[in-house]
C-alpha cells in the first residue's frame, strides 16, 4: 500500500485526530464530576482562606469533604444580589448541596450588561459577620479572580485571595503566591465616593495615608493593573450593596447585634431608600 | 537481545541522560523543582508520556504517512499529554494546580519528540516503550535530586515534613529558578569528572 498518496495521507490524519478526540471526549466526560468536586472545593477555600478561617495551604492538607463541612460550619447566609444590591435568591449552604456562585466570567459578562446576578457570602466569626464578595477580570495571559472579605458593614476589608490562571511564575503569579501582597489588603477600604475607582494599585508604592491602594508588584504591571480593573469593575457592581450596608451600619448603633444583617424586613421596604433606611428598621428603637 | 534491552533501559538513565548529556528538557526541570512532590509528579507524567506516546507511535510507525509523521506524533503526544492533565485535575488537583501550565508544556518536551524521531519510528512497540519510560526516568531522576536540594535547603523540609531543625533559616536564593540552574550545572560537573569520555576537548 502507498502511505504517501494523497488519499491515504488524508483517510489517516482525519482516523487519528477522530479517535484521540473520542479517547479524550471519553475521560473528560468521565472525569468531570471529579474535577468539578475539586474545583467547588478550591473556591470554597479561596473564600476561607480570603475570610481569615484558615491559610490555603491547610486547607488542601484537609480534603475536599472537609473543606466543604467547614464552610457550612462558619457561613452564615449566601445569597444573589442584583444590580441595585437588591437580593434576589438564596444559596444553599447545607453540606449535602452548597450551591456557589462561581461562573465569575459569565457575571463578568453581565456586569457590562448591567444585569448581574452576583453572589454574597456571609460568614460569622467570633459573633462578627465576614462580607465576602469575588472579583474577576482579566491578567496578562488569562483570567484572574479572587476574594475580597469585607467586615459587617462593608467599611473595611479583612482580607483577600487572588488566584489566576496563567500568570507568570515569579512574577505576575505572585497575586496568588505572595502572602505579603495579599497583607497589604487588611484594613484597607473601598472609597465609596468614587465609585469608578474605587481601589487602587499603584506601580512605584502608594502613599501611606491612601487607604484605598497598595502596592504594585515589581515587574508584574500588567498584572497588577488587571487586578486593579478587576476589582474596580466588580466593586462598582456591588457599590449599591456595599454602601447600603455601610449607612445602614453608620445610621444604626446597634449593627453588632445583628439588626442590619438584612432581615427580610429591611428587604421589604428598605433597599430602594438607603440613606433613610435606619427609619424603617424596628430595632433601631431597641438600639 | 537482552543485552540490547538492558542498554534501552540503563543508557537513558546514566550515560545518556537526556537532560545532563543530551541537555533536553532544562526549562522544565528549572521551574518545577522547588519541592519534591511537585518534582515527583512532574517526573511520573513525563514517565508515563515518553512512555506511551513511544509505544503507541511505534505501534504506528509502518503506516504512517511520511509527509505528516510529525504532526501524528504531535497528536499521540498531544493526547497522552491531555490525558495525563485531565487526570491529575480529578485525582491531584492541588498539585496540578501547582504545576500549572508546564503539564501542558510537555508537548514541548524535546525528550518527547527526540526519543519518537530517534528510537520508536524505527523500534518495535515493547523496547519503544522501554526507551521511552527509561528516558522518562532519566529525567525524572535529575528533577528529583534537583529538588531534594531545592527543598531541603530552600524549605528545610523533604516532601513536605520538616526535616531541618526549625531553627533553620531558609536559603531563599535556593528558592528561585537560577539555583536550580546552578544544582544542574553541579550534577553535569559530578558526572562529567566521572565518566571522562563526555568531557569535551
Amino acid at each position: 500500500m502507498n502511505t504517501n498518496s494523497n488519499v491515504y495521507t488524508i483517510v489517516y490524519t482525519t482516523l487519528i485526530v477522530v479517535v484521540a478526540a473520542a479517547i479524550l471526549s471519553i475521560a473528560a466526560m468521565a472525569l468531570k464530576p471529579k474535577q468539578q468536586a475539586n474545583i467547588k472545593a478550591e473556591t470554597i477555600s479561596q473564600m476561607l482562606t480570603a475570610a481569615g478561617f484558615s491559610s490555603k495551604e491547610d486547607l488542601a492538607k484537609l480534603g475536599n469533604d472537609k473543606v466543604l463541612a467547614m464552610y457550612s460550619q462558619n457561613i452564615k447566609t449566601a445569597f444573589l444580589i442584583d444590580a441595585e444590591g437588591n437580593k434576589t435568591g438564596e444559596l444553599e449552604t447545607e453540606v449535602s448541596g452548597i450551591e456557589l456562585q462561581d461562573n465569575l466570567k459569565l457575571e463578568n459578562k453581565n456586569i457590562q450588561n448591567g444585569n448581574p446576578s452576583l453572589p454574597v457570602y456571609v460568614f460569622e466569626k467570633d459573633g462578627q459577620d465576614i462580607n465576602v464578595i469575588p472579583c474577576y477580570g482579566a491578567g496578562l495571559w488569562g483570567p484572574i479572580w479572587g476574594y475580597l472579605a469585607f467586615n459587617a458593614d462593608c467599611t473595611e476589608i479583612l482580607g483577600a485571595y487572588f488566584d489566576h490562571d496563567s500568570e507568570t511564575p515569579g512574577l505576575g503569579a505572585k497575586i496568588k503566591d505572595e502572602p505579603s501582597f495579599r497583607e497589604q489588603f487588611k484594613g484597607k477600604k473601598l472609597n465609596f465616593d468614587n465609585p469608578d475607582n474605587p481601589f487602587d494599585i499603584v506601580k512605584g508604592g502608594a502613599p501611606a495615608d491612601n487607604l484605598s491602594a497598595i502596592d504594585a508588584i515589581t515587574g508584574a504591571t500588567m498584572t497588577c493593573n488587571g487586578l486593579d480593573a478587576a476589582i474596580d469593575t466588580w466593586a462598582k457592581a456591588y457599590m449599591p450593596f456595599l454602601q447600603k450596608k455601610a449607612a445602614a451600619a453608620a445610621g444604626d448603633d446597634c449593627c453588632e447585634d445583628g439588626c442590619c444583617e438584612g432581615h427580610d424586613h429591611d428587604h421589604d421596604h428598605g433597599h430602594d431608600h438607603a440613606h433613610h433606611h435606619h427609619d424603617h428598621e424596628h430595632n433601631h428603637q431597641e438600639g | 537481545m537482552n543485552e540490547d534491552l538492558k542498554k534501552t533501559l540503563l543508557n537513558p538513565i546514566f550515560k545518556g541522560n537526556p537532560i545532563t548529556v543530551l541537555v533536553l528538557g532544562i526549562c522544565s526541570s528549572l521551574a518545577v523543582t522547588v519541592q519534591l512532590k511537585g518534582a515527583f509528579v512532574m517526573a511520573l507524567s513525563v514517565i508515563i508520556v515518553t512512555g506511551l506516546s513511544s509505544f503507541v507511535v511505534s505501534l504506528l510507525r509502518n503506516s504512517i504517512p511520511n509527509r505528516v509523521r510529525i504532526i501524528v506524533q504531535l497528536v499521540v503526544v498531544a493526547l497522552m499529554v491531555i490525558l495525563v492533565d485531565q487526570v491529575l485535575k480529578a485525582y491531584a488537583y492541588a498539585i496540578d494546580k501547582q504545576l500549572s501550565v508546564y503539564i501542558g508544556l510537555i508537548i514541548t518536551n524535546c525528550i518527547v519528540m527526540g526519543r519518537i524521531e530517534a528510537f520508536a519510528l524505527g523500534n518495535k512497540p515493547i523496547p519503544s516503550l522501554l526507551d521511552g519510560l527509561a528516558n522518562g526516568a532519566g529525567y525524572g531522576m535529575i528533577l528529583i535530586i534537583v529538588a531534594f536540594f531545592r527543598e531541603l535547603l530552600g524549605s528545610g523540609t523533604l516532601f513536605g515534613l520538616r526535616v531541618l531543625p526549625a531553627s533553620y533559616v531558609p536559603n531563599n536564593l535556593v528558592i528561585l529558578p537560577p539555583m536550580a540552574l546552578i544544582i544542574l550545572g553541579c550534577i553535569v560537573w559530578v558526572q562529567r569528572s566521572i565518566q571522562k569520555d563526555l568531557q569535551e576537548k
